[in-house]
């Protein structure tokens, strides 16, 4: 049996009082597309912190190919091959696009920046500092550097926000490509609907930090529980 | 898909800085002219001083600009080189050559290992926890007498020569100034092609995003001390000239005020420049010596033009100097 690509296993975490994560289950496999959507405060970004290691699980388990990384730091599971985007823009603005690339690569067991920067459309701006570029463009920067190194597994938390339509389709159909031509697993956080529904295989929806459905962008669609607590009737 | 070059082919992201190597080279040769066009022993002495100073501000100006880190406590570091040179010459516990050699490392060394410690706590609470170290130290020299007299200071007598050099040549202001401006330069030129280097870039990305650094796999905890680490040792560097120089040692070069005069001069000469604060600090060197012979109360003045500098140019006067040349090269 093949093991997922990463799982998550009792992964919960509260923030004072507040239980932003209780106890979500998730498993997705190799190659896939995985759309996590929820209302705000459904525990999304916070499910991403914790897979990465940003904010410590209260317990739970998390697996990268099999292999625990729960107790590793950001840097040593971004090393093992898990990447992550941020919600907000998150590259150097100090440095050029080039510069922020080559760094990355540097770090990489595979220095893939040449490629990375062609296949995002970077390599025009290559020479530019990130502070001068425009925000569709650091959107892009900030995708770039989570796939240098072609990590077997990319977090994206809300890659399309701030984009416009035409934009956020364009990076839809660009992680799609990338992910089926790299290989790469990809979980995908975002509120815009025609991004998940058009690209992710599965979807894993959160509602007050509980798992509250999984399954084919057509089986979440139909489901009555999301359509109550998320979608509302019009999806 | 583009040669593999796009990248080395693109990076070239800074300006081409020929002229700026050129404008260097003719500051650099035209500062070694001056002891033979008969500039005066005062003004050498002056110029030996405001050198020391400079390499001072090079240090706390070097933390800004590759650390975003405000130190206020920059004079430990100074005071140490002093120290750790004039402690054991004073009293014959180690060979002089030895003694030279740990003064230019115990500064950086012990930064290192303070900066594994503070540099990860970033803002105001790092330039206090500077200030306190550095507070700390001033406090065991200062009360510690058997250690260097404690308040009074001590006169440090050194051997005639020193790894085969007459050690009369660093006490003469003709060769000290020129020993002094040319390891300012090697300084300033050390620490530019560290901000070139991949290490130097990983630095830069460290202070512009810790968390990102972090995320793309680097460990951002050691080049945050190493930064603080070199700036210090280039602080103690300029500890060891003083001493020699001077031939005395005594508290106050590790006391916060002497920490924020260094600030000052870097705010003044600009950080984003690695030479901006060595030329602030010889501006606020001979403003200071100007305006002290006309007043008594030159620190008001001082205060005045770091505020006028600040909201005029927020950037230095290298910052300043930088938009006129790109001027007229536009």
């Amino acid at each position: 049996m093949t093991l997922p690509a990463i799982e998550g296993r009792a992964l919960s975490r509260t923030y004072g009082g507040f239980r932003a994560l209780d106890g979500v289950d998730l498993k997705v496999a190799r190659g896939e597309v995985r759309g996590i959507i929820g209302p705000n405060g459904a525990g999304k970004s916070t499910l991403m912190d914790v897979l990465t290691g940003r904010a410590a699980s209260r317990g739970g388990t998390v697996l990268l190919g099999g292999r625990d990384i729960s107790a590793l730091a950001p840097r040593a599971r971004q090393r093992a091959g898990l990447a992550r985007s941020f919600q907000k823009t998150n590259v150097f603005l100090d440095l050029t696009v080039g510069e922020q690339i080559r760094l990355a690569g540097r770090c990489a067991t595979l220095d893939n920046g040449e490629e990375v920067l062609v296949a995002l459309g970077l390599a025009e701006i290559a020479h530019r500092p990130a502070a001068d570029i425009s925000y569709g463009d650091r959107r892009r920067l900030d995708l770039a550097l989570a796939l240098v190194g072609r990590p077997q597994v990319l977090l994206l938390d809300e890659p399309a926000a701030g984009l416009t339509v035409e934009e956020s389709l364009a990076m839809a159909d660009l992680l799609k490509d990338l992910a089926r031509r790299w290989h790469v697993t990809v979980l995908l956080v975002e509120h815009d609907m025609e991004v998940v529904f058009g690209i992710c295989d599965r979807i894993t929806v959160l509602h007050l930090g509980r798992l509250l459905a999984e399954g084919t962008p057509a089986e979440i669609r139909s489901d009555p529980r999301v359509i109550s607590a998320y979608l509302g009737t019009a999806a | 898909m583009t040669s593999p070059a796009t990248l080395t082919a693109t990076a070239p992201a800074r300006p081409a800085r020929a002229p700026g190597s050129v404008l260097a080279l003719v500051v650099l040769g035209t500062g070694c002219l001056l002891p033979f066009a008969g500039a005066s022993p005062l003004l050498l002495s002056l110029l030996v001083q405001a050198i020391i100073g400079a390499m001072l501000a090079t240090g706390v100006g070097f933390l800004v600009r590759q650390n975003g880190m405000v130190s206020f406590g920059h004079a430990l570091f100074f005071g140490l080189g002093g120290y750790v040179l004039g402690v054991p010459m004073a009293h014959g516990l180690l060979p002089p050559e030895m003694a030279v050699l740990l003064a230019l490392l115990v500064p950086a060394l012990l930064a290192f290992l303070l900066g594994l410690v503070i540099t990860r706590i970033p803002g105001v609470a790092f330039s206090m926890l500077s200030l306190a170290c550095a507070q700390t130290f001033y406090e065991v020299v200062l009360k510690v007498r058997t250690l260097a007299n404690g308040d009074d200071g001590m006169s440090v007598t050194f051997p005639a020569r020193l790894f085969g050099l007459d050690v009369g040549l660093l006490q003469d202001p003709r060769s000290m100034y020129l020993i002094c401006w040319v390891l300012l330069a090697a300084v300033l030129v050390g620490l530019w092609l560290f901000t070139r280097s991949p290490y130097g870039l990983l630095t830069l990305a460290i202070r512009s995003n810790e968390e990102r650094a972090r995320f793309i796999g680097y460990e951002t905890v050691v080049p945050r001390a190493a930064v603080y680490a070199l700036s210090a040792g280039v602080a103690g560097l300029a500890g060891v000239l003083a001493t020699f120089y001077n031939g005395f040692i005594s508290p106050d070069m590790m006391h916060w005020t002497l920490s924020g005069s260094a600030l000052v001069m870097a705010v003044i000469g600009g950080t984003r420049a690695v030479w901006g604060p060595a030329l602030g600090a010889v501006v606020f060197f001979f403003f200071k010596e100007i305006v002290g012979d006309a007043t008594e109360h030159w620190p008001a003045v001082i205060g005045i033009t770091l505020i006028v500098v600040t909201l005029c140019a927020p950037a230095g006067l290298s910052g300043l100097l930088a938009r006129l040349f790109a001027r007229r090269a536009a």
